[in-house]
């Protein structure tokens, strides 16, 4: 009987730990937009140039990666789709399933995890080293507001760097995969982009940049909430950055399969 | 006790005054704390703890290793969730304010932590600038000529491109001075200024408080374990004892304190614990 309480104890703690960091990134999120737009009257502004530095280190540090994944992606996609679509005899169809799939989903997705892996990882390892050395509240004793200072400048590089990323991904990916099908079918480039351009709605490309800007807001606010949550000195580090990467990943699959399903019915 | 006049203090190279307490008395109050309890979850830290600073004094908080000092210097700096009526710092109830405006007060203030909280991924002299850039809207020359004024007043000038890793325990304290002074606060706190110090650099760094003070006629709390430095800087010096002030009064007076645990931590004295050898034993095997 008293394992049976303890299991029902873990599960509640668990929880409401967990409705406890999600309220912590409502608040984080809420605080910073307001940040954003009322800084500038308590001249606290967020900083333009440390927005620029996180797209930086965000963004465009992560380019050569992005490139060479989607690249493997849009590669991958061909040789698949002309693989299951040759057991129908229906190759030449093969750049509806890619420019659908790249645009609605793979490059959000591929870049959501890649940006959780190399970014996610590195906010909470360096909020966590922050917390634990006292430079938050070194930030709060100056009147500097930590949110402001730090999360408001990682949230907005990230919400614009993704879909920027992910769109560079549609166009990698595409181009990949077109030269794969076009070389295998003896099709030639610009028959196989033009199609890709009469199958592809605006709305499927907006659908996928919207996912990779709220995978980009849902990669900064769970490595945010995790590394200021850091307890434990290095080994704390360690866990909170690990634990970082894996709710982000699982977010980012979790919602993509949610919106996926709520925009298509 | 009382004193009579002022206090010279002398070092080798410099002699400072300490106010009296005639002085400090006719000076506004700059902290106020006023029965503060606190606890832990089931833990209580702190009881019952009422204490003032003066403006341009220097009050140091002494006590033993969880005597609950640090705790204290949490909430005076308005790092621990507010206690309404209990703080007030420079006039205002640290409990009563709307986050923006203690943000307001923290501005009047400056704290260097134990281990400097400088930011790694910033130069010493960006260090120094960060709450002038942040919060003074300055130009960057003007910035460059403040930041390099403090890190002289810290005898660290030239040292300004260095990077917080590079530098030694003693200079990281002062570089973390210097940012605390930039703003020109009403009020410091340093946090164990002298852990991990040799006391050559340690007896410096004294020398260094007490010249700020005369220069900019700040208010300083010191919170630490060092006998010797409370001694040297301290126009009063609180003892705290399981977070309980056993004493608030001048050195001279804490000196010949009766109080067994105040003469047990001035004389480094350990504690005497009597064991029962039976429940010593119940709760190695848990019982």
């Amino acid at each position: 009987m008293a394992a049976v309480l303890k299991i029902f104890e873990a599960i509640g703690r668990r929880t409401a730990r967990g409705f406890d960091e999600w309220g912590f990134a409502a608040s984080l999120l809420g605080e910073s937009v307001m940040w954003m737009f009322v800084g500038r009257f308590y001249k606290q502004p967020v900083r333009i140039t440390h927005t620029f530095a996180e797209m930086m280190r965000f963004g465009i540090a992560a380019l050569p990666i992005a490139i060479l994944l989607s690249a493997t992606i849009g590669l991958m996609l061909a040789i698949q789709s002309l693989y299951s679509l040759g057991l129908f005899g229906a190759q030449n169809f093969a750049y509806i399933g890619i420019a659908l799939s790249v645009t609605r989903e793979f490059s959000p997705l591929i870049m959501g995890i890649l940006i959780a892996g190399r970014s996610g990882s590195a906010i909470a390892a360096r909020l966590a080293t922050m917390t634990i050395n006292q430079e938050i509240d070194a930030l709060q004793v100056m009147g500097i507001n930590p949110v402001r200072f730090l999360v408001a400048p990682m949230l907005i590089a990230l919400v614009v760097m993704l879909p920027c990323l992910a769109m560079l991904a549609n166009l990698v990916s595409i181009a990949a995969a077109a030269l794969y099908v076009c070389a295998d079918l003896d099709k030639s480039l610009g028959s196989y982009l033009y199609d890709t351009l009469q199958i592809l709605k605006s709305e499927d490309v907006l659908h996928g940049i919207g996912k990779a800007s709220f995978f980009g807001l849902l990669i900064g606010l769970i490595g945010v909430m995790n590394g200021a949550g850091v307890s434990g000195g290095a080994e704390g580090v360690g866990r909170v950055t690990t634990r970082s990467v894996v709710q982000a990943i699982t977010a980012i699959v979790i919602s993509d399969m949610i919106i996926g399903y709520m925009s298509t019915h | 006790m009382s004193v009579a006049g002022p206090t010279p203090h002398s070092t080798e190279t410099e002699t400072f005054w300490h106010p009296t307490p005639e002085e400090l008395a006719g000076r506004p109050v700059v902290i106020e704390v006023n029965h503060l309890d606190w606890s832990f979850g089931p833990r209580q830290v702190l009881f019952d703890v009422t204490m003032q600073v003066h403006e341009g004094e220097i009050m140091v908080i002494m006590g033993g290793s969880g005597s609950g000092k640090t705790t204290l210097l949490r909430h005076l700096v308005g790092l621990m969730p507010p206690v309404p009526g209990r703080i007030k710092l420079l006039g205002k109830d640290l409990g009563g304010l709307k986050s923006l405006e203690r943000l307001e007060v923290r501005r009047k203030i400056g704290v260097a932590f134990q281990f400097g909280a400088l930011f790694s991924s910033m130069n010493v002299a960006d260090n120094v600038k960060l709450p002038l850039r942040e919060l003074a809207h300055l130009d960057e020359k003007t910035m460059d000529i403040m930041a390099r004024l403090k890190l002289e007043v810290v005898n660290l000038s030239g040292f300004g491109h260095l990077m917080p890793a590079e530098l030694s325990g003693g200079m990281v304290k002062r570089a973390s001075i210097a940012r605390a002074i930039v703003m020109d606060p009403k009020l410091i706190f340093l946090d164990e200024p002298s852990s991990g110090l040799d006391p050559v650099v340690s007896s410096a760094l004294d020398d260094l408080i007490l010249r700020l003070r005369e220069a900019m006629g700040i208010s300083v709390v010191v919170v630490t374990h060092d006998v010797e430095s409370a001694f040297k800087i301290g126009d009063r010096i609180t003892v705290l004892d399981r977070g309980r002030v056993l004493a608030c009064e001048r050195p001279e007076q804490i000196r010949v304190n009766t109080n067994e645990r105040v003469q047990n931590l001035i004389n480094r004295r350990s504690e005497h614990v009597e064991v029962d050898p039976e429940e010593y034993l119940r709760r190695l095997a848990g019982d």
